[in-house]
């Protein structure tokens, strides 16, 4: 098990892991003077009711089983805080339809806003003239093209999850002559995309028996990915290693693989989806690990929301203040530790 | 004329389509300032020759020669640039933009090069329609909102926008009331006197003897005649000239009605059949063999009239009874399936598929008699609109050749062979001879009085008056929605019925639109 | 000009054929049009390049299958989209319809009712669609573009209302089983089976029934249509519902493909069908196309899709070149129509 799996100390692996765990230990701020600073003391959000604080969520249209699960996390996450009143928009993915649900939140003059922006540079704006009035924005994974935009901005590592994958596979393969490996990426048009390709491709650098033989972009959908791993199993007729970029359009890869009977390479998902931990557990298909990328970064987002509504820092870090950005570690899930995870995979 | 050099000379020109031979070395010589008209039957080649003189057709082989030079016409600009101008009878204009829009469609007058100086373009239409006698059409009017006629006036408007030293007009006056007609050539004349030329298409010999001065004939793809005086050339050598045979009776004898004490039963009856704001309530009964025909101007219901029989409009009030059951008002199956057929006015938007074949527009409304729960038995199909087909004489005797490759009569004979396939025993014609020829209508009206007298009831509208007088047994009146007289067609002449037709209207003559009057065709035993 | 016609003469359903009716039983193959004969050619074209640059992978049975079964799903589609196109309309929802229906017989609920429940609901919500879009279109006067994408949006909405973002996964051990290599009869998997039923129906029904006849008619001209006795505006429902049962039966295999439901799924679906049946030659004014043109305009895309997949090209690649391929098709045409 290479490290790259296991998750270091980082601050929110944990909560990016089981909801609740992460935040924990308070004083108040007001003590701070009374103790000294090194003692990291200072007043940080915890699980006890405090201030009231309303936050506003504008998130996307849920049409996809991750974007489902990030609207699921954060929902349940301010449920579970008594202080925490939440102002769900109706998703969308329409920029000019979502300009206008973050504008009625600041009218409305909520405390925090948390934002998933359907296009990050679409909505810089806006996220600027929230800040303007004064409401601090926490920015959620598709980041708005200004730092000035958000007070903070958390979310997943694209690249970091073809980095991870690469080496998963690369430290799976040692050994082995020639290895070949097959990518079935996801949506060409986005950028994600290309990161996630180029974070893979780095790594395989890395390991000089190995080289990716072909890859295919499919469109996040099952259709699609049973469409394009069939061609690709076609064209490709033995590799050693192949890796999904999305544990949904995985569903329609695995069916296609399935259909052409082959069970002659290791695969690796993406995302985190139930099925794919499931599978994962059976250890009965190709399926081996899968590469996080996770929607409980909403309820993290949640967390920072209302740490930052109560002006409070959080814990395990030695600053006052909660971070500008928070990049979120893409842990792989395998056998070993997919039970740990298994709470928080999305269908 | 003058003996000065001609402004166009076309020889031998000859343009094949595939499996038709339109054009077989056409001939046609035109003089600066006169009025050339171009006749002939459907398919004798006009349209071809317009079409490649407009340059919208390249000929396979023949000379062009303009103003002594040697000219090809590569596309319609080109021909423009020359100074040619085409009106075509199917009028190009666009409806969604405003008279002097169209009028300039193409050659707008720009500022910057670009920019289009609206204002001005307005100006020179508002100019250009004065000098068409038709000032009162505002050029900031959008197209769709005018009348046929008014889009004729903006068709011609175009073509003078130009600097153009001929016109050709396809059937220019088909779409024009009397008076139009009249101003139709009084323009006419102003261009001829200023030196241009013009070359005439139309159907109405009487026409060509008022303003042309030269004929050629085109027959089957060849000119039979080219340049004859207009004016001396009497009509029934035209009329040979362009049917090859000369037409003694244009009209087939009415049967001895020997029968006359013993009439049949009416198959139709129609009882206060109303359509409130288009025709007071109308009565008839048609009996099998007999030929009724409806006159009147247009506007006077009559094809109104026939379609609310047909049941292709839905009456406000009144019965429709074939064989004394009541058809079930607005429904053209139900009037399909008692035994009527409608030959519409509009053969080619109304009565046709032009894509298919003959084949298949005969048996359209006959298909369950070949089919087997929907299954068609196409052997049976073929065989059985051949049969009728034949039985109409249509020509070619081939029924798998697409509609649209037919002439005007022999769609018409197609639209009429489904009715007889189908059984029908009510035909209802709206101007059944439009856009007809004058040899073939010969030929229709046979067709249409043999069927008459094997049994079929035959309701006729048409705008001309020796028509319905010559082919109907018993006319009814139309003015302004309600029927002003009944009578055996014998009984009548163009005149009485003239005067019936326009007598008392508060509107005056503006009202006698798409009637002809008297026709001077030779033969027509009516005049 | 001929004589006066002669005096009456009763019809005879037997008359002497002319030499248009001499024609030896293998005449269809010369009477084949240009059109087809060129889609064909360009067919062979695709194959003799996958041959060329990828002649292991390309060339066995197993891409044959492969390329079929991909080309199954459109396909059916296709097939009804060519119905309503020569009709004179446009079906701008089957790809909602094509997910609203996977996702409605894939829930738990229906799936409680195994193979027959889930084959039952797609079918039935396709020809509920249809239904509808017939309806509003034939009876309600709406202009079939607007119906059809009102349609589009609300199905989809519908679809992901369904299911919630999430994707369906299919426990019917049947359904999953006939998208399976077991399930091939003869080498011949059984959604291709469906795939050339539907199009055998489809030409029949075109070209050999009423049914065939009445559509070409409504859509080469619909007021001589109506006035020659077709009920146009029942032909019009008919023929939405035709293309709504398309999209049952093709939800129905995409479930069966991909074993799931997911909202997602028939992405842009209305366009490849329309595509395809354009460059097969059908006349998007309606009154002219041919169910033959269609299905090898499908065979096409599928095919290309395959050889560029198969040579590891990137998508925005394949998708330049199904551009292309459908402007020069339309001008291939356009040159044959006019000669």
């Amino acid at each position: 098990m290479p490290d790259f799996a296991s998750r270091r100390g980082l601050l929110f692996g944990a909560a990016a892991v089981s909801a609740g765990a992460v935040l924990t230990g308070c004083t108040s701020n007001e003590s701070k003077d009374d103790d000294a600073p090194s003692d990291n003391n200072q007043a940080v959000a915890d699980d006890k009711p405090g201030k009231k604080v309303t936050i506003g969520f504008a998130g996307p249209q849920a049409d996809h089983g991750w974007l489902n699960a990030i609207n699921d996390n954060a929902k349940s996450r301010a449920k579970k805080y008594e202080d925490v009143t939440l102002e769900a928009t109706e998703g969308s993915n329409d920029t000019a339809a979502q300009i206008g649900q973050v504008e009625t939140l600041i009218n409305k003059k909520v405390d925090v806003l948390v934002i998933l922006p359907a296009d990050g540079k679409a909505l810089t704006q806006v996220g600027l003239k929230a800040m303007k009035a004064g409401i601090p924005v926490v920015n959620l994974d598709r980041i708005f093209a200004s730092a000035q935009a958000y007070r903070c901005w958390i979310g997943g590592d694209n690249y970091g999850m073809g980095l991870n994958a690469g080496h998963y596979i690369g430290e799976k393969l040692k050994g082995k002559k020639n290895a070949k490996v097959v990518e079935l990426a996801g949506l060409d048009n986005l950028e994600l995309t290309k990161q996630r390709t180029k974070g893979f491709d780095d790594a395989l650098k890395n390991y000089s028996n190995v080289e990716k033989v072909a890859r295919q972009a499919a469109e996040f959908t099952v259709e699609s990915g049973q469409s394009k791993m069939s061609q690709l199993l076609q064209a490709q007729k033995n590799f050693d290693a192949l890796w999904n970029h999305d544990d949904d359009q995985g569903v329609g890869a695995l069916r296609a693989i399935k259909q052409a009977g082959r069970d002659d390479f290791l695969m690796v998902g993406g995302a985190g989806a139930l099925s794919a931990f499931q599978e994962i557990k059976q250890d009965r298909g190709v399926l081996k690990a899968t590469v996080l990328y996770p929607p409980t970064m909403a309820a993290s987002a949640i967390d920072l929301a209302r740490a930052l509504g109560q002006g409070k820092g959080v814990s395990g870090m030695a600053e006052f203040e909660i971070p500008a950005s928070l990049t979120l570690y893409s842990a792989v899930v395998d056998k070993d530790n997919v039970d740990q995870y298994m709470p928080t995979g999305f269908k | 004329m003058a003996p000065e050099p001609p402004l166009l000379t076309m020889s031998g020109i000859t343009k094949s389509f595939p499996g038709v031979r339109a054009l077989d070395g056409v001939d046609l010589h035109v003089q600066a300032g006169e009025v050339h008209c171009l006749l002939g039957q459907n398919g004798a080649g006009k349209s071809t020759l317009i079409k490649v003189l407009a340059g919208a057709h390249q000929p396979d082989d023949g000379t062009i020669v303009w103003r002594g030079d040697e000219v090809t016409l590569r596309s319609p600009i080109a021909a423009m640039r020359l100074g040619i101008a085409t009106i075509y009878q199917e009028l190009d204009l666009v409806e969604g933009l405003s008279v002097a829009e169209n009028v300039y469609l193409g050659h707008e007058p720009t500022a910057a090069g670009f920019m289009v100086r609206g204002r001005d373009a307005r100006a020179s239409t508002a100019a250009l329609l004065k000098r068409l006698g038709h000032g009162e059409i505002d050029p900031a009017r959008l197209v769709g909102d005018l009348s046929a006629a008014q889009q004729q006036i903006v068709s011609m408007a175009r073509a003078l926008s130009h600097e153009v030293r001929l016109i050709v007009m396809d059937e220019p006056s088909a779409a024009l009331d009397p008076d139009e007609v009249d101003n139709l050539f009084r323009i006419v004349g102003d261009l001829t006197a200023d030196g241009v030329a013009v070359v005439y298409i139309s159907h109405r010999l009487e026409e060509i003897r008022r303003i042309g001065d030269r004929v050629t004939v085109l027959k089957d793809g060849r000119a039979v005649a080219v340049g004859l005086p207009a004016k001396e050339t009497p009509t029934r050598e035209v009329i040979a000239l362009m049917t090859g045979r000369n037409v003694e009776y244009v009209f087939p004898e009415r049967p001895v009605r020997d029968r006359e004490e013993t009439p049949s039963e009416p198959v139709l009856v129609v009882q206060g059949l109303t359509r409130e704001g288009e025709f007071a309530p109308f009565d008839l009964e048609l009996r099998p063999g007999e030929i009724v025909g409806l006159a009147g101007l247009v506007g006077s219901g009559r094809s109104e009239i026939l379609e609310t029989v047909y049941g292709a409009r839905k009456p406000t009030g009144g019965q429709v009874r074939v064989d004394g059951r009541v058809l079930r008002p607005g429904s053209v199956r139900a009037a399909v399936r008692a035994g009527l057929g409608l030959a519409p006015e509009e053969r080619k938007a109304q009565g046709l598929l032009m894509l298919e074949s003959v084949t298949r527009n005969v048996s359209v409304s006959s298909m369950s008699r070949f089919s087997y729960g929907g299954w068609l038995d196409r052997t049976k199909e073929r065989e059985a609109a051949r049969a009728a087909t034949r039985e109409l004489s249509l020509r070619p005797d081939n029924p798998s050749v697409p509609v649209r490759t037919l002439s005007g009569g022999n769609q018409q004979k197609a639209v009429l062979a489904r009715w007889l396939l189908r059984g029908c025993r009510v035909l209802l014609l709206d101007e059944p001879t439009r856009g007809v020829d004058v040899g073939a209508r010969a030929e229709l009206y046979t067709v249409i009085r043999r069927l008459a007298d094997e049994g079929l009831a035959v309701l006729l509208v048409s705008s001309e008056v020796p028509e319905v007088l010559g082919l109907a047994d018993r006319v009814l009146v139309l003015r302004e929605g309600q029927v002003v007289h009944t009578a055996p067609a014998r009984d009548l002449d163009e005149h009485r019925v003239l005067d019936l037709v326009l007598a008392s209207s508060p509107h005056g003559p503006t009202l006698a639109k798409g009637l002809h009057g008297p026709a001077t065709t030779e033969g027509s035993p009516a005049s | 000009m001929t004589q006066p016609a002669s005096p009456a003469r009763p019809i005879t359903e037997k008359s002497p054929p002319t030499d248009g009716d001499k024609r030896p039983w293998w005449s269809f193959v010369v009477r084949a049009d240009v059109r087809t004969l060129s889609l064909l050619g360009v067919l062979a074209a695709l194959v003799v390049i996958g041959g060329i640059t990828e002649p292991e992978a390309f060339l066995d049975t197993d891409n044959l299958q492969l390329i079929l079964t991909q080309a199954s799903v459109i396909g059916v589609v296709t097939v009804g989209m060519t119905f309503v196109i020569i009709s004179g309309g446009i079906d701008l929802s089957v790809g909602a319809i094509v997910a609203l229906a996977s996702v409605w017989a894939t829930t738990v609920a229906t799936q409680d009712y195994g193979f027959a429940g889930i084959l039952f609901t797609a079918v039935m919500v396709g020809l509920g669609c249809g239904l509808v879009n017939g309806l509003l279109i034939a009876y309600g006067g709406m202009v079939p573009f607007i119906a059809t994408l009102a349609m589009l949006a609300s199905g989809r909405g519908l679809a992901l209302e369904i299911t919630d973002g999430k994707t369906q996964m299919v426990t019917v051990d049947g359904v999953l089983k006939l998208g399976e290599r077991d399930s091939y009869v003869l080498g011949i998997p059984p959604l291709v089976m469906v795939f050339a039923a539907v199009t055998v129906v489809g030409w029949l029904l075109l070209n050999r029934t009423t049914f065939g006849r009445r559509s070409v008619a409504v859509g080469g001209n619909a007021e001589a249509a109506r006035l020659a006795g077709i009920d146009v505006r029942r032909q019009r429902l008919y023929l939405y519902l035709l293309s709504g049962l398309c999209c049952g039966i093709a939800a129905f295999l995409l479930i069966v493909l991909a074993g799931s439901g997911q909202n997602t799924n028939g992405n842009l679906y209305e366009l490849d069908a329309i595509a395809a049946a354009i460059i097969g030659g059908t006349l998007l004014s309606g009154g002219r196309g041919t169910i033959t043109g269609s299905v090898l305009g499908v065979l096409i895309f599928t095919t290309i899709t395959n050889i560029f997949a198969l040579n590891n090209l990137e998508t925005a690649v394949q998708q330049i070149a199904k551009g292309a391929i459908i402007v020069a098709a339309v001008l291939v045409q356009r040159r044959t129509a006019t000669t």
